[in-house]
């Protein structure tokens, strides 16, 4: 690992670290409201300032921390989970029922990914509570979410399949759900592996792009999708640079995870 | 030999997909016991119709017609069902590249408690003890050790008796082995061939012994057949095939074998004599 990997590394723990320990840091939850101070300037009490309703900018921007590192892995795991399932069935038994998958992978690929994102869930009820939002954000972006590494994982299936030592397996007599389990799941843990980290930053950007359009994780649970939708109106640069930190943390986490993928790939 | 009925008797014709048939007409008998050695170069259709006999070509989209007779079933009607209780336990097979064979990401031993598992139930005491034993019966150590190896971990002429004691590991009635000495040094070679000699005596399993190399055929077989290609031109005791080979590829192969008198003939006595003095 190269110098630069480990600390992107640390980084990423330390704002995970953050996440976790950020009752000890800031002085109020982010609920609570400061009504004699809104939309107050960095202080020593409130290092980030506080927003139009008085709430501790900080407290929000790491307790969004914490929902959006806890979502995104989650729906990548989701994800990983349904393409392996499709990608690893298909791939294995082939003929129709690798076509009929293939047929549907193509047809969820070639659909415009924000916009059905969007559509779906503009279908579902907009008025629920803060946590069944995360839910139901969660879920869409898992269930959505799998079809590149679907395809991935079936090609991988596939060439395993015709490889030598499953030639040997099958002329000892393993068959089925056995072969599978055994011998070619453990081969493809890398792909899977490498999938699931591929899907985290992904899914951190999607939920932030539905956060802005105040689609993703409801008030008052914030996100840095919902973080972000402050800069409507924002002063400015030079008067309010505070404001951009939760925008400058999704992009420092969101590359923090490309410079580790960026060692798996080469490594793989 | 034994000339009471025989254990496999095979008559296939074999092609893929969208190709000319790759075998016309093949047919064989193996006797119980019996080592037939099938020779023929590469491309010729050995591999096809060691894949045939178990059914296993159609995952290469390979077609097989005809009858295969093993003790009184034909393989190729039968059953898939019927077919895998077959396959690993009274017909072992043995592939030609030993490291691609093995799964890289499974230990030797799951490997070999897999195979074990496919056709026998017990507790995990007599599993790891018919291992060890197949282990053994091959000369490679029977230890926790070795069963702990991933098969990157091992030699190439390791990973070939790993592969033999697998097939060996319920005791079949035939082994096929589909060139298992192709991918080995001289040494490793010959040590392969004695340990499917001393199998053949000692379990008493009857060999189908696939190779391109007449010479190494020639030491281990009772019975040669010369597979050329896609049709089987001619079948014989091997004293039959060196001494009177009738087919114009038979005499082409023998002729084409080394010779160790003739090498030796070649080079004069007194150079032989320096070359071979040890420095000091």
């Amino acid at each position: 690992m190269s110098g630069i990997q480990k600390f992107a590394c640390w980084t990423l723990a330390a704002i995970v670290l953050g996440g976790i320990a950020l009752s000890i840091i800031v002085p109020a939850d982010y609920t609570v409201q400061f009504r004699e101070t809104p939309n107050a300037v960095p202080t020593h009490q409130h290092l980030l300032g506080t927003d139009e309703l008085g709430r501790d900018r900080l407290a929000r921007v790491l307790y969004g921390t914490r929902i959006s590192l806890l979502l995104a892995p989650a729906a990548a795991f989701l994800s990983t989970l349904m393409a392996a399932l499709i990608g690893v069935v298909s791939g294995y038994f082939g003929s129709w029922c690798e076509r009929l998958a293939l047929a549907v992978t193509d047809l969820v690929l070639s659909l415009p990914w924000l916009f059905l994102m969007l559509a779906v869930r503009a279908v579902l009820p907009l008025n629920v509570s803060p946590l069944t939002s995360v839910v139901i954000t969660f879920l869409l972006l898992g269930l959505l979410g799998w079809a590149a590494s679907a395809r991935v994982l079936c090609t991988g299936t596939r060439v395993l399949r015709n490889s030598d030592f499953i030639l040997q397996a099958r002329a000892s007599g393993l068959h089925g759900f056995r072969l599978l389990a055994v011998h070619i799941i453990p081969n493809l843990k890398p792909v899977l592996y490498a999938q699931f980290l591929i899907s985290v930053p992904v899914f951190i950007l999607s939920e932030a792009n539905l956060g802005i359009l105040g689609l993703g994780v409801a008030e008052p649970l914030p996100s840095w999708g919902s973080l972000l939708r402050e800069l409507e109106g924002w002063g400015g640069f030079s008067t309010e640079p505070w404001k951009l930190a939760p925008m400058l943390l999704l992009i420092l986490v969101v590359s923090c995870f490309q410079v580790i993928l960026a060692r798996e790939e080469v490594s793989a | 030999m034994n000339t009471s009925e025989p254990l496999l008797s095979i008559s296939l014709s074999v092609g893929y997909r969208g190709k000319s048939a790759v075998l016309r007409n093949v047919a064989l008998e193996i006797a119980p016991g019996e080592v037939l050695g099938l020779v023929g170069q590469s491309g010729s259709g050995k591999s096809t119709l060691a894949l045939a006999i178990l059914r296993l070509l159609e995952l290469k989209r390979g077609r097989a017609e005809g009858t295969a007779n093993f003790q009184g079933r034909d393989l190729i009607a039968l059953k898939e069902s019927e077919l895998r209780r077959i396959r690993g336990k009274e017909i072992g097979l043995v592939l030609q590249s030993p490291l691609s064979s093995l799964n890289p990401a499974l230990r030797i031993g799951t490997q070999m408690f897999e195979a074990w598992g496919a056709h026998a139930r017990g507790p995990s005491e007599r599993r790891r003890h018919s291992v060890l034993e197949a282990l053994a019966s091959v000369s490679l150590p029977a230890d926790d050790v070795f069963l702990q190896r991933y098969p990157s971990q091992i030699s190439v002429g390791q990973a070939q008796r790993v592969l033999i004691a697998m097939a060996v590991l319920h005791r079949p009635s035939l082994l096929i082995a589909d060139e298992p000495t192709s991918a080995l040094d001289v040494i490793t070679q010959s040590e392969i061939l004695a340990l499917f000699g001393k199998l053949n005596k000692e379990m008493g399993m009857a060999v189908l012994y696939i190779s391109h190399d007449l010479l190494s055929v020639a030491s281990l077989c009772h019975r040669i057949a010369i597979l050329h290609e896609g049709v089987i031109v001619e079948c014989g005791r091997v004293a039959q095939i060196f001494g009177y080979p009738v087919h114009p590829y038979t005499q082409r192969l023998v002729q084409a074998m080394p010779d160790k008198t003739a090498l030796i003939a070649r080079a004069p006595v007194a150079r032989l004599a320096a070359s071979a003095a040890v420095p000091t």
